[in-house]
């Protein structure tokens, strides 16, 4: 077991080293030039070369590079163009927003995706299985802005109930109250997510049905909702917790919508608005962070799968 | 695994959670009455505005740093931190009085020493800096400036009221030690009626109140005179999307939120939660031409061709829609400018394609390809491309989209192979001096003998009072020669929560809020 951790995470180093070169070439043949937008339109060439200098852009991109990696070797991510600040705190800041929101979203994505996906499967066939799996589609449909707009017209403009956008920080006044800014959000964010989980859940439910040791376990007399929980959703349940490890990678891209629409200062929008300015290490950083956090997810959902299922093989 | 009975619990408990979360989220926390919450389009730049021009930058730095001068409601420019001066008669050496007893945000008081070594880095390093002609900066006296000119400038004062990429005045020590760096946030002390209080990347802007602000005793008139500072705190949070601003003024999350689509002017306008502001201060397109390279760089027959095609009050209709929010006028300043006229006028607008094909025709136009560079970062902008090329099509005219992210348009006009014709816009300016097309270093590099003579007379000049008739045959010469074309005045509007009162009917330019109240 152990060594077979090591050697995956050995591998997964070596995917972050080549997609580090990836990620860094693959920004800097962008045309468009961060000088340009920092300074506007009034500056002249001498400024923007000074500050083409002062910022190491002047060097040969292969010395850009190794000064890069080996910062970043040091957990030391280099300075943001535009706010000239580390941008391991532009992460960090935008990170707080970006975690809870993803929490809160797995949170309303299980409460809603597995118990419904198991009804809907209890109940295959009927006119309730029918509606549910109709709801599910639709939710998987509609564009996550869409319901975002929606639910802030809804419950922000016209009832009153919860805040339009933006996000203060849990370390600011207000402390966990805070979270309320995040529910309209997650849930837009959650919705076709759930909706995946919920036809995963009940197509597995209904797969591990049909297994012998299911027939055989109400044979032995098992009560059926014994059955259900214990024997049929535990088995399910592999199939959809690798769906998870999917789910958890769309949030990232989804959010990036979710956190424009919310205005959420997280890292989603982060990472677009530093696309458009050009501000190359921000977008470096985060995009290294994140293939950091889908190499351990998927790390991680892999080792899951020797708990769940001791037959699955780890070579 | 969970009995039926364990089940029960969590599900219970949860809901019991989600409960209280919602029953928390039902009393939003209202932001004290003392606190503005302006929703902008996005994030500032260093708020350090002598050395950039950003407009989200200049709105806010011009709570905390001010100018020698300021521009009134007619947009000339009175004494701010100025007490008075005189100028030689040869016009090149201006002696600046300063007020007395004006405080930094350090508690230090303002002198000649800090004026003169803010002007100075200015001409050395600021982004409009170069248009002075700055030769000596000195501090004659503790209250007084002696500026030298390399050679006269009748905008003189326009260019030291400009708060855009304007000479904003920093503590002497501030400005030596930056020299042309950014001055850092930790550094952001000026003479204004805000300070800077904290930048959260990413979340917001905050501003207080100087308590010990040395207001003028002037009533208020545009942004000179009486600044006088009745809320607490101006907070400036980035809000990207559109409607989210708008739902956020309706939730009353925002007290004043800016640059709404046109296209929601009209639900807007009618609807009581919140109060629309119409900027005073237009925005005008620009179609720029290549005056460097490529198929326009000398034919100033096709170029007129092209401009006789355009119909801007089609391109207006599409872009913008409620005729309220645009002008279709050709002059380059508003009629209650002192600077407008209508010379050369009578070419913007025609759209006539027949009368656009022959001249083409006569300009030798052989239906070759024109590149046309567009950003759809600005959708306005896009809009307007996509008119004009059909517009351009109908009189033969043969225009190829080539279609760009904003960054990339900015990397691409400065390469003069790269392009033929490329939109911008332009937000009003003081003086005539700082519109883009007459910099002869701007992508477009405008430059003809008929320019120079005109510029030489309108910039080198120390009659004040005769500057406006030289510009009249400026812009005359800009509808002969067509360095860039007017597409119309675009009047962008913000809404504002019902009891929020600004001190101004209509926005200005960049809208301040010393004076506003909720």
């Amino acid at each position: 077991m152990w060594i077979y951790i090591a050697k995956r995470t050995g591998a997964a180093f070596a995917t972050l080293v080549a997609a580090s070169v990836i990620i860094f070439m693959f920004i800097h043949l962008i045309p468009g030039d961060p000088i340009l937008v920092m300074l506007g339109d009034s500056a002249t060439p001498e400024q923007a070369a000074a500050l083409r200098t002062r910022l190491g852009l002047d060097q040969p991109l292969v010395v850009q590079y190794f000064y890069w990696a080996a910062s970043a070797l040091q957990g030391d991510l280099g300075r943001s163009i535009f706010f000239d600040e580390p941008v391991t705190s532009v992460i960090v800041d935008g990170a707080e927003t970006s975690i809870l929101l993803a929490l809160i979203t797995m949170v309303w994505v299980v409460v809603i995706g597995v118990p419904v996906g198991v009804i809907a499967a209890v109940k295959r066939g009927s006119a309730l299985d029918q509606g549910l799996s109709g709801l599910a589609m639709l939710m998987a449909s509609i564009p996550t802005f869409w319901v975002g707009l929606y639910l802030i017209l809804v419950f922000a403009a016209t009832l009153g109930w919860l805040p339009s956008s933006g996000y203060p920080s849990i370390f600011e006044d207000g402390g966990l109250a805070n979270l309320r800014y995040l529910l309209l959000p997650s849930f837009a964010l959650a919705a076709p997510n759930a909706a995946l989980i919920l036809r995963l859940t009940r197509a597995s439910m209904l797969d591990v049905s049909k297994e012998d040791y299911i027939r055989t376990a109400r044979a032995k007399g098992i009560s059926p909702r014994r059955v259900v929980l214990r024997h049929t959703l535990r088995n399910a349940l592999l199939v959809v917790v690798s769906a998870f490890g999917f789910t958890l990678g769309a949030l990232i891209s989804e959010a990036v919508v979710t956190e424009t629409v919310f205005a959420l200062p997280g890292i989603g929008r982060t990472v677009v608005q530093s696309i458009l300015r050009r501000d190359y290490p921000v977008i470096q950083g985060v995009i290294l962070v994140i293939v950091c956090l889908y190499l351990v997810i998927n790390l991680l959902v892999d080792i899951s799968y020797r708990f769940l299922d001791p037959r699955v093989e780890l070579s | 695994m969970l009995g039926r009975l364990g089940m029960k619990r969590v599900l219970a408990a949860g809901a019991f959670a989600l409960a209280g979360t919602l029953a928390a989220g039902s009393a939003v926390t209202p932001a004290t009455a003392e606190t503005l919450r302006y929703a902008t389009i996005g994030e500032p730049p260093s708020l350090d505005t002598q050395m950039g021009t950003a407009v989200v930058a200049t709105m806010i730095a011009q709570h905390m740093f001010e100018t020698l001068y300021a521009l009134d409601s007619k947009s000339v420019p009175q004494p701010l931190l100025a007490e008075g001066e005189t100028v030689s008669e040869d016009g090149k050496t201006i002696t600046v009085t300063l007020r007395q007893g004006v405080p930094f945000h350090n508690g230090e008081e303002m002198k000649a020493d800090d004026v003169a070594a803010s002007l100075k880095r200015w001409a050395e390093f600021g982004a409009r800096g170069s248009t002075l002609g700055l030769d000596t900066v000195e501090a004659t006296g503790d209250y007084e400036v002696t500026i030298t000119l390399k050679a006269p400038n009748g905008a003189w004062k326009s260019l030291l009221a400009q708060v855009n990429g304007g000479p904003i005045v920093f503590p002497a020590e501030i400005v030596s030690a930056a020299a042309g760096e950014p001055v850092k946030p930790e550094s952001y002390i000026g003479t204004g009626p805000y300070k800077f209080s904290d930048w959260r990347p990413n979340r917001y802007v905050e501003l207080v109140k100087f308590d010990d602000y040395a207001a003028r005793s002037e009533p208020a008139d545009g942004m000179a005179g009486n600044r006088e500072a009745v809320l607490d705190t101006l907070r400036f949070i980035p809000v990207s999307d559109v409607g989210t601003r708008v739902s956020g003024v309706q939730a009353g999350d925002y007290d004043y939120a800016e640059f709404i689509s046109g296209d929601l002017y009209a639900i807007l306008k009618d609807d009581p939660s919140v109060t629309p502001y119409i900027s005073a201060s237009p925005i005008f397109g620009l179609l720029f031409m290549n005056s460097k390279d490529g198929i326009l760089k000398d034919n100033y027959a096709l170029r007129r061709a092209i401009l006789t095609a355009l119909n801007m009050t089609e391109a207006l209709q599409v872009s913008v829609g409620d005729p309220e929010l645009w002008d279709a006028q050709g002059a380059f300043f508003t009629k209650d400018s002192v600077w407008y006229t209508d010379a050369g006028t009578e070419a913007y607008n025609v759209g006539d394609p027949e009368k656009a094909k022959s001249m083409a025709a006569e300009a030798g136009y052989d239906g070759a390809p024109i590149r046309l560079l567009v950003s759809t970062n600005y959708q306005q902008h896009f809009d307007q491309a996509n008119v004009f090329k059909r517009q351009l099509a109908d009189a033969g005219i043969n225009v190829e989209l080539d279609v760009r992210d904003w960054a990339t348009l900015l990397k691409q006009r400065a390469e003069p192979g790269a392009w033929d014709l490329f939109m911008t816009h332009h937000n009003t300016v003081a003086d005539p001096a700082l519109l883009t097309f007459m910099n002869d270093n701007y992508p477009g590099w405008w430059t003809s003998p008929e320019k120079e003579e005109l510029e030489a007379t309108f910039i080198n000049t120390s009659d004040l009072d005769g500057r406006p008739a030289t510009w009249a045959e400026i812009q005359k010469l800009a509808y002969e020669q067509v360095p860039a074309a007017k597409v119309g005045d675009v009047f962008s509007f913000d809404i504002a929560a019902p009891g929020f009162k600004p001190a101004w009917d209509k926005a200005p330019g960049f809208q301040y809020f010393w004076g506003a109240s909720k």
